[in-house]
């Protein structure tokens, strides 16, 4: 493993969440495009999917989307400023922060969902 | 002191993977590890291959990857490395020849790709192409540069992407575009546009990390970028 710093984890953790956000919407679109073809698969689809193991593959996605935003804050930052790449390890330590600010309640809210069976 | 230098070796004619090799081995904290590598080659084992030249880090000869970052073997210190084993493999990315030794043929035809000279073909004045001390200083860290490929051979995306020129010959292409002398840009942004160009730049910072000329690379490359983009240069 090349021991990179602070950039390349933040490259990889990009590219991973942007695969898995790839994946998920293409989940999201047939689950939905499932219901041309009457009520009846889009319930049962529907219904296979109210299990905690895809509630948790939820919590998961949202917690990459989460970061895929606001690293991609950081990119933009870096790719039209001319400060961003001088200070790419400070932003990305801000992404982090920002990430506990918003992310922490919306994960923890979104798992008492899964598990405590809705509102 | 004692260390142990670990060496990815890999000969050819014998070997089907490279395979590693322990070295035990008598070093002062002061020793580079190039004075490590020619203790093994000088004392012990005469077929270890690697490259070296001047040895006082000018002519980017040693570029290694030393325990998991690339550097130049001439101008790391064994106390600054501050491990007892030292890992030593060849800078990747690029077709390994034998033990530390690499196909540099790749990276050198990403460098001619970006015409690395001056352009211009207006007459030249009668005694030379006046530059002010700010338009020189515009460029200043491209020239830096001594083609060692540790940026290179350290960006994830140049491992895998296998079109992509890297960071060194992008270094290369600022070098001359922001020269207020030079009137090439518009020979060299169309391979700096084209899709094994500077776009494939992720910036994930290892380049500039790995600089041993602390040349701020990826802030280079973001510059072309905004050169290509926005036609201010």
């Amino acid at each position: 493993m090349y021991r990179g710093r602070e950039g390349q984890w933040a490259f990889y953790l990009h590219r991973i969440s942007g695969v898995a956000i790839i994946l998920f919407l293409t989940l999201h679109v047939t689950e939905i495009s499932s219901s041309m073809f009457g009520p009846k698969w889009f319930n049962a689809l529907l219904e296979f999917e109210a299990n905690p193991i895809f509630g948790l593959g939820l919590v998961g996605v949202a917690a990459l989307v989460l970061y895929h935003a606001l690293n991609g804050l950081r990119i933009i930052l870096m790719d039209f400023t001319s400060w961003g790449v001088k200070y790419q390890r400070q932003l990305w330590y801000g992404v982090w922060a920002l990430y506990v600010v918003i992310g922490f309640p919306m994960l923890f809210a979104m798992l008492g969902h899964v598990f405590g069976g809705g509102e | 002191m004692q260390v142990t230098l670990k060496i990815l070796r890999y000969n050819p004619e014998k070997d089907a993977r490279p395979h590693w090799e322990s070295y035990r081995l008598e070093a002062e904290p002061m020793d580079r590890v190039l004075d490590l590598l020619h203790k093994v080659k000088w004392e012990g084992d005469g077929t270890l291959a690697f490259r070296r030249s001047c040895g006082h880090g000018i002519c980017g000869s040693c570029a290694m990857m030393i325990n998991g970052r690339n550097r130049l073997a001439c101008k790391t210190l064994v106390k600054d490395l501050g491990t007892e084993v030292i890992e030593v493999q060849p800078i990747r990315g690029l077709p390994v020849e034998k033990d530390l030794v690499v196909d540099m043929e790749p990276f050198f035809k990403a460098y001619r790709a970006v015409k690395p000279w001056l352009i211009n073909d207006e007459p030249p004045p009668e005694r030379e192409r006046l530059q002010s001390p700010e338009e020189r200083e515009r460029f200043d860290e491209g020239t830096k540069c001594i083609l060692c490929a540790s940026c290179t051979t350290s960006c994830p995306v140049f491992w895998v992407n296998g079109t992509y020129i890297g960071p060194s010959a992008v270094v290369q292409a600022h070098r001359f575009i922001f020269d207020s002398r030079d009137k090439g840009a518009h020979e060299r942004f169309p391979v700096l546009g084209s899709t094994g160009g500077v776009w494939r730049c992720r910036t994930a910072y290892n380049c500039t990390e790995a600089c041993p000329r602390e040349i701020p690379v990826t802030q280079l490359i973001q510059e072309v970028k905004r050169a290509i983009m926005f036609g201010e240069f």
